[in-house]
């Protein structure tokens, strides 16, 4: 994997992982209500890194 | 607590999701708070809200955030905090290169965001503050009227008192001209200083605080009246 290809997948993998925290505190801290759409986007945000994770070369191949 | 008046905060991401979080924190922390998911949509809202700050994610369609930055910092000095999944773009983000106010690394925690947001504003607020009220600015002469010190350029000059009490009188009365009986009564209280020795006593003045005493910009003469101090800046 080139060195570029690798720092892509690392902001990819940072942008999905903002998308989750910021609405997970958003929740603890009873700044947004966790409705079923609002879930929905971090289940989103998670299953994409999941994604992510597959295209790491030693994931791909264990 | 809400800040007052109420402060405007740019907020650009293309990412939705962790853009109205944000803008939900800021809002309930008393901002207002205009967004844009792109480049040159930013540029535009800028334009349109002259924000008091604006909240960059470096990596953005249409347009750069570095780019987007640089066009902002061209029109005027407004503070900037860039977001950013890149850690390795920080160095140049926040370096002289890019002189972005600082930086939040991605994930960041809404709170820790709307902290920040809260810090480079007190900071640049202070530093655009006028002077305390004690200070008087004239051009490139500042005058502290309690601590009687002044500085030209930002450097301090050693005045007599009577020169102190003549640069009082005519930086309160600013582009006015005060004839040389207004100037004795008001310099003089106690009747030391007389009309030719005035004279005498400006031309010190202007020898401390004058660029070129010959020609003087600060404190310049009325011919057959007085003497009027003109902000030159």
């Amino acid at each position: 994997m080139s060195d570029q290809a690798a720092s892509r997948l690392v902001h990819e993998i940072r942008n999905q992982l903002a998308v989750a925290v910021a609405n997970v505190e958003a929740f603890r801290d009873g700044v947004l209500e966790p409705t079923p759409a609002r879930l929905t986007i971090v289940l989103d945000a998670l299953e994409q890194l999941e994604n992510l994770l597959r295209e790491i070369p030693s994931e791909r191949s264990s | 607590m809400a800040q007052t008046p109420s402060r405007t905060v740019l907020l650009v991401d293309d990412e939705i999701a962790v853009m109205d979080v944000l803008e939900r924190y800021l809002r309930d922390d008393g901002f207002n708070v205009v967004c844009a998911a792109d480049g040159p949509a930013a540029l535009e809202m800028f334009a349109r809200h002259s924000p008091d700050l604006v909240l960059l994610d470096i990596n953005l369609p249409g347009l750069p955030g570095t780019e987007v930055l640089r066009r902002m910092r061209s029109e005027r000095d407004v503070p900037i905090i860039m977001l950013t999944g890149r850690i390795e773009e920080i160095d140049r983000v926040v370096g002289l290169e890019l002189g972005a106010d600082d930086y939040v690394g991605k994930p960041f925690s809404p709170r820790e965001v709307v902290a920040r947001v809260r810090s480079v504003l007190r900071r640049s607020e202070r530093s655009e503050a006028p002077a305390s009220s004690s200070e008087r600015r004239v051009g490139a002469i500042t005058i502290d009227t309690v601590a009687h010190e002044v500085r030209v350029d930002g450097k301090p000059v050693t005045l007599t008192p009577t020169q102190f009490k003549i640069l009082d009188v005519l930086s309160s009365h600013v582009n006015q001209t005060l004839t040389r009986e207004q100037l004795l009564e008001r310099v003089s209280a106690d009747g030391d200083v007389f009309d030719r020795t005035l004279d005498r006593h400006i031309a010190n003045l202007r020898a401390r605080i004058e660029p070129n005493p010959a020609s003087p910009r600060h404190i310049v003469t009325v011919f057959g009246v007085g003497y009027k101090m003109i902000d030159s800046a």
